[in-house]
């Protein structure tokens, strides 16, 4: 991550300049798009999902805090945003239970391995607030600091769910014989 | 079985996270453990094909689609008021009293008149809180607290969400609805304090339902200590 850069381009940002804006769509929409596809494996609610995370940057920039990554703050928004999107799928999936099969859709196609489907599938059935924890961790390659920031949650709470989450796969895996 | 220590210890390992210490502390407790070591193999089988993932390139319209949906507006002409420190203020202000007229007694219990609601926005930094849940189920974030001040007890949340989040509350026969919290851009910020004004002072339950679109999205229990 180049801080620096950030900032200077968030700052330019606020002060009108569309082409900064634009540098940080090139430079994030790789990532916000990723995390989106992670959390929902479906790669038009993923873009949609990128398109309103830039939308909302663009349109409360001005009231981001510069003392906080600015990545921290995108990630959120995205990560938010996918959840939200999630939850218009069917309400409250996942806030009682695991949620069912994923149904197999087009974006089975980007991922060709038997493994990584299997991995793919068995995210997709863990709740979706332990799926944010490995997709910030294993796909977004982050700290535990920077997840507790991206989640709002402690360290401590942020690797509890990451084990869960990791287990719980490592249960699914294995049951498919996967691993 | 593994331990929980143990497991820590396994998942630690994965992340790098783990002392010299502790490494051989994991290396004598899989020695003595051969679920323990098998749990770790797999464990690191799953991280392996987790980070083996690559990452996909997004649609090649999406940038284009992004800068077309922007609006005209820059985001300096929201800065440049928002930052003016004394409007910045009064915002803060004006959005606590907007707060106000919302919170309303849904069902039995007086209904407040607006002037006595907007009176019961209490000052954040005066309160003293008496018990906290925090929320982090990933749909919404942050904290409700339970506090007492002179005129009884009160909520004070500070929330983030991504879309409006509305808030029931009940405890001993009262309910009481506060819409629309949780928003990053609130002309009050993500911190909004209720007075329960009519509620029990103290031993009761007070029970919190987090909504968003009509849905459940979380729930908290918060309790006062019994006045002595």
């Amino acid at each position: 991550m180049k801080e620096d850069d950030d900032a200077t381009l968030v700052r330019r940002c606020r002060e009108g300049d569309r082409a900064a804006f634009e540098r940080l769509v090139v430079r994030y929409q790789k990532p916000v798009f990723n995390a989106a596809l992670r959390l929902l494996r479906d790669s038009d609610d993923a873009r949609d999902v990128a398109q309103t995370t830039f939308l909302k940057v663009f349109e409360h920039i001005g009231d981001y805090d510069p003392s906080f990554k600015f990545y921290s703050w995108i990630y959120r928004i995205a990560v938010n945003e996918s959840l939200n999107a999630l939850g218009a799928r069917k309400p409250c999936e996942g806030f009682n239970g695991e949620e069912p099969d994923a149904a197999p859709g087009p974006d089975r196609q980007l991922e060709g391995e038997q493994t990584g489907q299997a991995i793919e599938e068995a995210l997709m059935r863990i709740k979706p607030e332990l799926r944010a924890v490995v997709v910030l961790r294993h796909f977004m390659h982050l700290s535990y600091q920077d997840m507790g920031d991206i989640l709002l949650l402690p360290e401590k709470t942020v690797k509890s769910r990451l084990y869960s989450a990791r287990q719980l796969l490592r249960d699914r895996l294995l049951q498919g014989g996967a691993i | 079985m593994a331990d929980s220590g143990h497991l820590a210890l396994i998942h630690g390992e994965i992340d790098g996270e783990l002392d010299g210490r502790q490494r051989a502390e994991l290396a004598s407790a899989l020695l003595a453990d051969p679920e323990a070591q098998a749990l770790r193999e797999d464990l690191r089988r799953v991280c392996a094909a987790l980070d083996a993932l690559e990452g996909v390139d997004p649609p090649p319209q999406l940038r284009r689609s992004i800068l077309d949906a922007l609006p005209q507006s820059t985001s300096s002409r929201a800065r440049s008021w928002w930052s003016a420190p004394r409007l910045r203020y009064a915002a803060l202000i004006a959005g606590v009293l907007a707060a106000g007229t919302i919170v309303y007694e849904t069902l039995d219990g007086p209904r407040p008149a607006a002037s006595d609601v907007a009176g019961t926005m209490a000052a954040a930094g005066a309160l003293t809180s008496v018990d906290t849940v925090r929320l982090g189920n990933g749909v919404v974030s942050g904290r409700v607290s339970l506090y007492r001040d002179r005129a009884g007890l009160g909520l004070e949340f500070e929330l983030v969400a991504s879309a409006p989040v509305d808030v029931l509350v009940a405890s001993d026969g009262h309910t009481l609805r506060v819409n629309g919290l949780g928003m990053r851009d609130a002309p009050g910020g993500p911190r909004t304090a209720v007075a329960l004004r009519g509620f029990g002072s103290s031993g009761e339950a007070v029970d919190v339902t987090f909504l968003m679109a009509g849905h459940e999205v979380g729930r908290a229990t918060l309790r006062a200590p019994k006045d002595r």
